[in-house]
């Protein structure tokens, strides 16, 4: 009989977190190694932005009805509590998936 | 007496406390994915032990949805970790701007705090900007990361009982948080270009391959390209 748990699924699992630690403690550890020139520096203060817009791209501009609900969570976003901002896109994402 | 009373320090239960708040929006949002990939991860003949295993050593979301649906498919274990080691490659770029916030501190605290890097972890820490501590990151992270266990565990448990979260609008739930966070990077004019790079070459790579993290690899590079000639030239 098997035990509860598939020996294989397991070694997928140690090795899937241990890689996917690596790629979270190496970021910190590969740039305290290198130095970095004002192109670079830019590149890399860029990058939170860079990697939150391509994140939500693709999804936010997949229909119409998502895209209007993204520009209005775009243009409530610094005006009011995140919470707020989330709850509203969500209530706007459903009603415009509904009428458009 | 009349010494000057030194404003102390902000107590670590209340950082945590505030992580813990500042995080709730996030947890309704990744609870119905929770509830999905539990599901999934079911219908692939993963017991709930393996799934909670699973979220809890490896603790990615999107990288776990690729390996449940590649699992399901018989594909072999090591393309599974593979394909999570591919998925999850962008933490790197993200850990790097956390480099200035973690320099000297302690590498073994350092370690099991990046442990808990989601993307929105990793956001919400960077927002603080230089007011982060372990304490308000803890806050954060552990209560995704338990709210993440639960709700992938009890997925499994449920079976099939969540069929669609984008009936209910919650897919929608992630790309507002994700707007939000944009808005704080929000530096005026300056910080549109990188931006429309980004959103062009995450489209186009996703056009070529959907699914796959190639969108964000793609996006970040391209921002990252144009802040960089920006920068050079000023």
């Amino acid at each position: 009989m098997d035990g509860p748990i598939d020996g294989a699924l397991l070694a997928v699992i140690l090795a899937g977190a241990l890689a996917t630690w690596l790629t979270r403690v190496g970021g910190p550890w590969l740039i305290a190694r290198i130095r970095l020139g004002p192109a670079a520096s830019a590149a890399l203060e860029a990058t939170p932005g860079a990697v939150l817009v391509a994140l939500v791209a693709p999804a936010a501009l997949s229909r119409p009805s998502d895209a209007l609900a993204a520009a209005f969570v775009c243009l409530i976003a610094r005006r009011v509590p995140m919470a707020v901002a989330v709850v509203a896109g969500v209530v706007a994402v459903v009603v415009l998936r509904r009428v458009m | 007496m009349n010494a000057p009373i030194p404003s102390p320090p902000v107590p670590a239960r209340r950082e945590f406390a505030l992580g813990a708040v500042h995080a709730l929006p996030i947890v309704v949002g990744a609870v119905p994915f929770g509830l999905l990939l539990g599901s999934l991860a079911a219908k692939a003949g993963i017991s709930p032990l393996e799934m909670g295993l699973m979220s809890g050593l490896v603790f990615a979301g999107s990288s776990q949805f690729v390996a449940v649906e590649l699992w399901s498919k018989g594909a072999a274990g090591a393309a599974v970790a593979g394909s999570i080691l591919l998925v999850n490659l962008r933490h790197l770029l993200m850990g790097a701007t956390l480099a200035p916030r973690l320099a000297g501190r302690p590498p073994l605290r350092v370690g099991a705090a990046l442990f808990l890097m989601a993307d929105e972890v990793w956001a919400l820490a960077l927002r603080r900007g230089e007011a982060l501590t372990f304490a308000y990151w803890f806050g954060v992270g552990l209560t995704l990361y338990v709210a993440w266990l639960a709700s992938t565990v009890a997925g499994t448990l449920a079976g099939a009982l969540i069929a669609d979260p984008a009936a209910w609008g919650l897919d929608f739930t992630f790309i507002a948080v994700f707007l939000c966070l944009l808005a704080g990077f929000w530096k005026g004019a300056g910080s549109l270009p990188p931006w429309l790079a980004s959103a062009g070459a995450a489209l186009g790579a996703h056009a070529l391959m959907p699914g796959g993290p190639w969108h964000i690899v793609a996006g970040a590079l391209a921002g990252g390209a144009v802040a960089a000639w920006r920068g050079r030239a000023s």
